[in-house]
């Protein structure tokens, strides 16, 4: 192979035969190869070299398995909401210019994607005459700009409709999906779709097949046009994706509707009146505080991705002080509802997995609905039933502990009663391995409470899953007074093999998530009591952005469930937060919610899915005898009543160290309740109100009592004007290797 | 095709027509639903025959539309049915398909191979069952057919939608029309029109009780515009106006008709029933489905120079009530002249079938009133219109 002629830091530049010079993308010090200042600044300069030595043709491609191009560095996406609109008008107008230089280059391009090619990734490769994606399941094409709250603003919203349609342009950068090689050889976006082998050689085929027939000079000057749709289509796409646009978005996420007028504005008119409108949309997205939460999220996300689960003081690798174990042989104890849900994410995930319950009727009627829950595709939105027979190879039951004895790490899920938990471990620990971790899942046992039954209670914490588990992505891991660091970090390691969002906590009542979630659940109570109308109740925490209000939400738990747990906080909480007598009123009534079909609504049928008919219209009288004082209020001041408790309790998590800092309560809220993205979490949202604002707001509620009480922690951000929950890299990062 | 003067070996007739009852696509309590597609069309086709009194022997084509062509109506299905139907081998067979148009279709091609002289006695029929085969289900459209507008137009419900909003057709005019086609449907069905058109067939009642089924299982004598405003959006949630009341519903059923040549039916002592003067077919934009009778319409009256006023009666086939009346506001039709029996609204709507069926109704109301001149007209999926007009042999 010659050797390449120039080497810079993100590309290298090879001629190969016949004229045709390659440009190889690697940069370092990413997962991904990301589009940095330094990538930008090479492309440029790797122009003008090529200008000086024009090719006859020009291949661009990865050096790195698995990644083309992923879009801009988040970290420099994260700068610009301090810069004045007009500058990021600017940094749009001189990234589209140098790929708008490219792509008028004399000679034809060609993309070899191979791997991630999202952002301004794919905008690169658009910008290349042809492309040839992989049949590699790794590569993945999309604009995902939506989902930071932004539009590709690199010539994405000009290229793409001229390439594949105005229409199919929409979907694809409104949704923010991103889709296969195949697929996109489907939709026109790429021109072929090959064995990851030939990629090459097929790029450079068509190079020569290009080069050769002058087709790339008839596509340019195609690819200039405008895109004009009659006009029942242009008003249908308005009527119709449009819509579908307003309902998903609910108003909160403003980035897919501006994508969607920008194209349809864009598409009619000429490249340059279009990359204009690009980068004005861009640049009014990114001084949207909804942006701004987004990319936080997303940055809270990879932050999660690369965190092992310790604090600083724990060492990793380079001492065999703490040992990560990434377990070939998981096990899972008892085949109820979330024991089937955590094997099905196990099957689903790979793992040849073992479960055990000792009853064979429970095991019988669970193994289909968890090889059903396995095979679920989720683009069919139904279950695919070869895929079904090629996972039953995985998944292995039995009424005996004893066929786990070689398993690496147990889950044990049976029913949340402690004497049978603890019997349960103790039986569980006999059985398998000294090095075996084992897990409970639990949402009200202490760790400590069960703990003491180990010989060797180093191996054991909480591992503790969300229902439903397909749907839920947040586990918490729970610390118990013993459990060791090893275990952590070897649990949280397992957790994202299941591509779970794993959040270390310590052991207390409730852990993180049912902690918060209580004082919440809680107000909506108390307003109920003061005379607040139980559907407005929910339509403001929906309006505030929930996918549930707080007593939908205790329907879809369940009474008794939320009764239980409610006895559980009182420990914690008890002092400020006495649980309400209205919630054992209900389950004596019976009315469990949606399992009996009546709560708080009645419903049209029973069980997990069933619809609201209406208010529940025996709940006035049932409420009658523990009425409070009515009190009119806004739909402002419901809203507060309802999130500023979640706030100071996640306040006073910090304060007790349960966590380990802010951003962990707010992924935690984010993935397991659904709290909305757009407001960043329950501690950002916060954070854009204020500490002064959250105490001024208290004020009004001081009648309340203790519930409403500024905590200390909060005063004193008050005072200081410290955010509660900043972005911070951590020390201790998952060992490459594993 | 012109309405010029033309010979009887080159005029094109129905001798017979005839239907099922059309049932509700629903595994619990569809009348059918144990009942396969290829079995009712086999019905009907054996029935026109004998109706006409055609000697099965001078049988030439038999054409089948059918839009869902898998399983029980799988593999040129038209030659089965025709195997099934006792009809001759020497007689050939095609399945024919333009989705909601495909057995108006199948009578167009009929008509044009007798006017060039080419094969004369015909079947043509058409049969759905939308409950064995759902709509839509195992294809796989290529997505840069749609570049030019978008995948939503393969939702009839959102074309439909897209015209009530754009036209301004409110829920209330679009229930109220509804209304109106189950109270004709069911008059008709009361005072015993349908009974010379439809052939009893096998079926279960709701009990499963084996029934012999000659009414239509989706007209409601009770429909009233109290139960029809509970109903909620199907295709655009929340904000939408079409609802279950306004769409067709998803049916089950076959039609037949057999058509030869003026002079063969004479040869033959056969009265026919009809003339067939002229048909059409015409693309429009995929959004404007619902709008194909139109331009089809004036396509055929510019083409045979006939006026739209000497048509004495139309069938305009009712995907979506909202659709039905875009066109006949769009027409200047007379509603009164419109779906004098009901519409697919209330009679059902098995795609593939309802050409034949509508024409079948037509025809029956054409004889009935003694109308002249009456007109057949479909809206198609992705964007077409079909129209076919017949004349009274008095």
């Amino acid at each position: 192979m010659p050797e390449p002629i120039t080497t810079l830091s993100t590309l290298v530049i090879e001629k190969l035969s016949g004229g045709i010079t390659a440009i190889g993308i690697n940069v370092p010090g990413h997962s991904q190869n990301v589009m940095n200042q330094d990538f930008m600044e090479e492309l440029e300069q790797v122009l003008t070299f090529l200008q000086q030595n024009p090719p006859r043709g020009l291949l661009v491609e990865s050096l790195r398995d698995d990644s083309f191009l992923a879009g801009a560095d988040i970290g420099q996406i994260d700068t610009v909401w301090s810069l004045p609109s007009a500058r990021v008008k600017e940094l749009c107008d001189n990234g589209r210019s140098l790929l708008d230089m490219f792509a008028a280059s004399p000679w034809p391009s060609v993309a070899v994607i191979d791997g991630v090619c999202v952002g301004g990734g794919l905008e690169l490769a658009l910008a290349c005459d042809l492309r040839v994606a992989t049949e590699n399941p790794k590569t993945i094409l999309g604009m995902p700009e939506v989902k930071l709250g932004l539009l590709p603003g690199w010539g994405g919203t000009v290229r793409l409709p001229r390439l594949i349609g105005t229409g199919p342009a929409i979907e694809l950068i409104a949704s923010g999906d991103v889709i296969t090689g195949s697929q996109a050889k489907t939709l026109g976006l790429v021109d072929a779709c090959v064995p990851v082998h030939s990629a090459r050689e097929s790029a450079c085929a068509f190079i020569e097949q290009t080069i050769a027939t002058e087709d790339y000079c008839k596509r340019r000057a195609e690819l200039q046009l405008p895109q004009v749709l009659d006009k029942p289509e242009s008003d249908f796409l308005l009527a119709t994706t449009g819509a579908v646009i307003v309902s998903r978005t609910k108003g909160n996420y403003p980035a897919p509707m501006v994508a969607f007028d920008t194209i349809m504005q864009s598409a009619t008119k000429s490249m340059k009146e279009a990359a204009a409108l690009e980068s004005k949309a861009f640049a009014d997205l990114s001084q949207t505080s909804v942006a701004k939460q987004l990319v936080r999220v997303y940055r809270l996300g990879e932050r999660n991705r690369r965190d092992c689960g310790l604090g600083e003081s724990a060492q990793l690798t380079s001492n065999e002080s703490v040992h990560v174990n990434e377990v070939q042989k998981p096990s899972i104890v008892g085949a109820g509802i979330m024991g089937a849900g955590i094997t099905a994410r196990h099957v689903r995930s790979g793992f040849i997995t073992k479960l055990v319950d000792i009853d064979a009727r429970t095991l019988e009627q669970s193994i289909p609905a968890i090889l059903e829950e396995a095979a679920w595709d989720r683009y069919h939105q139904k279950t695919n039933q070869e895929r079904v027979n090629e996972l039953t190879g995985r998944l292995m039951s039995s009424t005996q502990l004893s066929s786990i004895a070689d398993t690496e790490i147990v889950i044990e899920s049976v029913i949340e009663r402690t004497d049978l938990k603890r019997q349960v471990l103790a039986d569980i620990e006999a059985t398998v391995s000294p090095s075996t971790i084992i897990c409970t899942n639990t949402s009200t046992n202490p760790i400590a409470t069960l703990a003491d039954v180990f010989s060797d209670p180093t191996r054991f914490c909480g591992m503790h899953f969300f229902n439903p588990v397909r749907q839920m992505s947040l586990v918490e891991v729970i610390c118990g007074p013993d459990t060791s660091d090893s275990t952590v970090a070897s649990v949280v390691l397992h957790a994202k093999r299941l591509k779970k969002v794993p959040v270390v906590v310590q052991d207390s009542p409730g852990f993180l998530v049912n902690r918060v979630l209580t004082p919440y659940l809680h107000e909506s109570v108390e307003l109920l009591r003061e005379g607040v109308d139980p559907s407005r109740i929910d339509k403001v925490s929906r309006r505030f952005g929930m996918p549930l209000g707080p007593l939908e939400l205790y329907d879809m738990v369940g009474l008794d469930t939320a009764f239980y747990a409610g006895l559980v906080m009182a420990n914690a909480i008890g002092d400020r937060i006495e649980a309400s007598p209205v919630i054992p009123a209900l389950v004596k009534a019976g009315w469990l919610g949606r399992k009996t079909g009546t709560g708080f609504y009645s419903y049209k049928s029973t069980g997990h899915d069933a619809k609201i008919e209406s208010i529940n219209e025996k709940l006035g009288d049932l409420i009658d005898p523990y009425r409070l004082a009515e009190q009119q209020m806004t739909d402002e001041q419901i809203c507060d009543r309802l999130f500023l408790p979640m706030l100071l309790e996640a306040l006073l998590v910090l304060d007790e160290g349960i966590v380990r800092d802010g951003c962990d309560v707010d992924l935690a809220v984010i993935h397991a309740l659904g709290f909305p993205a757009f407001r960043g979490g329950v501690l950002a949202w916060g954070d854009s109100l204020g500490a002064a604002e959250v105490v001024h707001r208290l004020d009004q509620f001081s009648y309340l009592g203790p519930r409403m009480t500024p905590p200390a922690r909060l005063l004193a951000h008050a005072e200081s004007g410290r955010p509660f929950a900043l972005v911070e890299e951590r020390g201790n990062l998952l060992p490459k290797t594993t | 095709m012109t309405r010029l003067s033309r010979s009887p070996e080159t005029t094109p007739v129905v001798v017979s027509c005839c239907r099922t009852a059309i049932g509700r696509s629903d595994a619990h309590h569809g009348v059918f639903r144990k009942v396969r597609g290829d079995e009712l069309a086999a019905l009907v086709v054996s029935e026109a025959v004998a109706r006409g009194r055609v000697p099965p022997e001078c049988i030439e084509d038999v054409l089948v539309g059918v839009t869902q062509q898998r399983a029980e109506l799988g593999g040129n299905v038209a030659r089965t049915i025709a195997m099934l139907a006792g009809v001759p081998f020497s007689a050939a067979a095609c399945t024919t398909n333009r989705l909601c148009g495909s057995s108006l279709q199948g009578m167009s091609q009929a008509c044009h191979s007798i006017m060039a002289g080419a094969e004369d006695v015909h079947v043509v029929a058409g049969v759905e069952h939308m409950q064995h085969l759902p709509m839509n289900s195992e294809i796989d459209f290529h997505p840069q057919a749609f570049s030019k507008s978008s995948r939503a137009v393969l939702s009839m419900g959102l074309t439909a939608e897209y015209l009530a909003s754009s036209r301004g057709i409110s829920r209330k005019a679009q229930e109220e029309y509804a209304l109106e086609s189950h109270r004709r449907a069911t008059q008709a069905a009361d005072t015993g029109f349908f009974k010379s058109e439809i052939v009893e067939c096998q079926g279960l009642n709701a009990n499963g009780v084996l029934t012999f089924i000659d009414r239509d299982q989706s007209i409601r004598s009770d429909a009233n515009l109290a139960a029809m405003k509970q109903l909620k959006p199907v295709f655009l949630p929340k904000i939408g106006s079409i609802t279950a009341a306004t769409s067709a519903p998803m049916s089950d059923g076959a039609a037949a008709m057999v058509v030869m040549s003026e002079a063969t039916a004479r040869r033959h002592q056969i009265i026919p029933m009809v003339r067939v003067l002229s048909t059409a077919v015409i693309g429009v934009s995929p959004a404007l489905m619902g709008m194909g009778p139109v331009y089809a319409t004036r396509k055929l009256l510019h083409r045979s120079g006939i006026h739209l006023r000497d048509i004495g009666l139309f069938e305009i086939n009712e995907a979506f009530a909202a659709q039905a009346m875009a066109c006949v506001e769009e027409l200047k039709l007379d509603h009164d002249r419109v779906n004098v029996c009901g519409g697919s609204l209330a009679i059902g709507h098995p795609l593939g079938a309802s050409g034949a069926r509508i024409s079948t109704t037509l025809i029956h109301a054409m004889r009935d009133r003694q109308v002249h001149l009456g007109l057949a007209t479909m809206c198609i999926g992705l964007g077409q219109g079909i129209a076919v007009v017949f004349e009274l042999i008095e």
